[in-house]
């Protein structure tokens, strides 16, 4: 089971068992599409995303939910 | 009423009008609700399904509401972002409607809604710093081309099962970007920052932009008359055409996709609306030659038809090197989906066998890949023996006793006649009969039609008719109807 952890614009994501994502703790629920290999969540709702770390470091950049932990 | 215009072509005055409302609502506070009813909404409630266009027009209708209010004036429209000509140099980007893009760290610190002025809010209302921008630096660098709009505006029906990002065809799909070209959701990724979360409508552009694609849909509706909003029923709840939609509260109109079907009758006028007429559909001729056809652009499907005189089995084919998936439609009807294939023909080409009824049929054929492009060639045979005749009606002969045996099936009549006057062509019996008439020498040009112009629910058509081959088609008034029927023609 792989457990990734980094520091990305100011947030700390951390991926358990390439399944489970927190961002600063807080629990993102996400969709995988098995058909295309792709991953989307509603706070980035008009994209897909090739990762899971890919999607974790958009959410991070893009989304004023977390953008208070940037500052 | 509503008047919707151009967001490049508006003048200072209505320039000013637009922002001062907007500047207003957001010291009210309205025009956070209006971010949060978007941020807190179910996301695959209002987006990657079929209320995805209806749920915005009714969020839309919602804010111009607002902006009359405030500005006084009953017309005042929401702009709408036209792609083509709204790129990062287009005047609706000017310092006094939207501002420009964000600076190297994003920040827009332009225009009425620039750092300082304007402060975006989070899914809980809260301030959560500057409106952000990032013009084409988010994986799309260009925005939809009038080619692109085009060839989403071909697409039918509405949308279909599974629902949802993976529909296919879907003109609801299309338009929103999960297949095909991509115009919606490249808008938002396009201008990047504030217009990226569910909280995009903290950038006013959120609603100019919803605007285009409302406006597609509108032009849509008009272009295709008989092709609804779907799902009727029957598709999850929040969905079909009488369930309420998520996060809409009740108002001046309803919060159903009913509701806002009609744009018109929501007091909506776009300043240059187009109705486009629809596209002529290929006829394929039973036992003709594969016609060559080709899937040009990612995520495009092709509609041909073709008539069946008489029922018997049928086989619906392709060729080449593509991997088609084909989906049969009818009878006459373009949205009663009779059955789909894949990988049934030689290597990976799509081949439906089926015993089909009298009618017009519509097969959409698309690459199985959505991102994928290729030739392919289409055909349609008959199998077995000719088909039957089709039953001759004998001027002031004996009439032909028939029915209509089964859901949307219809029977099939020619005469011929040799001397050029009033003819009339009637049914009689307990069912409610639809009449058409074809020709002359063809059974294609419609010439007239009729559903009660006889006894009860008969059909009859009485008309001057010129020395020729005449084709008389019988249906059924309800798509589900069944039963006996007499026919007959008379000269007089």
């Amino acid at each position: 089971m792989s457990h990734h952890q980094e520091t990305f614009e100011g947030c700390t994501i951390e991926i358990k068992d390439d399944i489970d994502l927190t961002i600063n703790g807080k629990v993102i629920d996400y969709e995988q599409d098995t058909a295309k290999k792709k991953f989307s969540s509603k706070y980035l709702p008009y994209t897909q995303y090739d990762s899971l770390l890919e999607m974790a470091r958009a959410i991070a950049r893009h989304t004023v939910e977390f953008s208070k932990s940037k500052k | 009423m509503a008047i919707r215009k151009d967001a490049n072509t508006l003048s200072a005055a209505e320039r000013a009008e637009f922002v001062d409302a907007i500047l207003t609502l957001k010291a009210e506070g309205i025009y956070d609700q209006f971010v949060l009813r978007h941020a807190n909404a179910i996301m695959n409630a209002i987006h990657r399904c079929p209320a995805f266009l209806p749920w915005h027009r009714r969020f839309l209708f919602d804010l111009e509401r607002e902006l009359q209010r405030v500005s006084g004036n009953p017309n005042l429209g929401i702009p709408y972002w036209n792609w083509p000509s709204g790129g990062a140099n287009a005047a609706m980007w000017n310092d006094d409607l939207l501002g420009g893009n964000g600076d190297a760290g994003g920040v827009v610190r332009t225009g009425p809604f620039r750092a300082g002025q304007w402060t975006v809010v989070n899914s809980s209302g809260s301030p959560a710093g500057p409106l952000m921008r990032a013009f084409g630096q988010n994986g799309f660098p260009t925005l939809p081309t009038q080619a692109e709009i085009n060839q989403v505006m071909a697409v039918t029906p509405y949308d279909v099962p599974s629902w949802n990002m993976n529909s296919n065809p879907s003109f609801r799909n299309q338009l929103e970007g999960w297949i095909g070209p991509n115009l919606h959701n490249r808008g938002h990724v396009w201008v990047g920052g504030s217009m990226l979360p569910m909280t995009s409508p903290n950038d006013p552009v959120f609603f100019m932009h919803h605007c285009m694609v409302d406006k597609i849909w509108h032009e849509w509706q008009l272009r295709f008359p008989n092709q609804g909003y779907l799902p009727a029923s029957g598709g999850p709840f929040g969905q079909n055409l009488t369930d309420p939609m998520d996060s809409t509260p009740s108002g001046q109109i309803g919060p159903r996709p009913i509701d806002v079907l009609d744009s018109t009758a929501l007091g909506i006028v776009y300043d240059d609306a187009v109705v486009q007429p629809q596209p002529e559909i290929p006829l394929l001729i039973v036992g003709a030659n594969p016609m060559q056809a080709d899937i040009g652009a990612p995520g495009e499907v092709d509609v041909f038809r073709f008539e069946v005189p008489s029922f018997g089995p049928y086989t619906l084919f392709t060729t080449g090197s593509s991997d088609t998936f084909m989906t049969l439609f009818g009878p006459n009807d373009p949205n009663i989906e009779v059955t789909s294939n894949d990988d049934g023909g030689e290597n990976l080409n799509s081949q439906i066998g089926r015993n089909l009824s009298a009618g017009t049929y519509y097969l959409r054929i698309r690459l199985f890949s959505p991102s994928a492009t290729g030739n392919y060639a289409v055909a349609v045979r008959a199998e077995g023996n000719a088909p039957n005749p089709i039953p001759e009606l004998a001027v002031d002969g004996a009439s032909i006793n028939a029915a209509i045996a089964a859901a949307n099936e219809s029977d099939l009549y020619r005469f011929t006649i040799t001397t050029g006057g009033i003819y009339t062509i009637q049914t009689t019996g307990t069912t409610d009969t639809f009449m058409t008439l074809h020709g002359p020498n063809s059974q294609l040009p419609e010439i007239a039609r009729n559903d009660d112009g006889g006894a009860s629910f008969n059909a009859r058509i009485r008309r001057q008719i010129s020395p020729g081959e005449y084709f008389v088609r019988i249906r059924h008034f309800s798509p589900v109807g069944t039963g006996p029927y007499s026919i007959r023609i008379t000269r007089g």
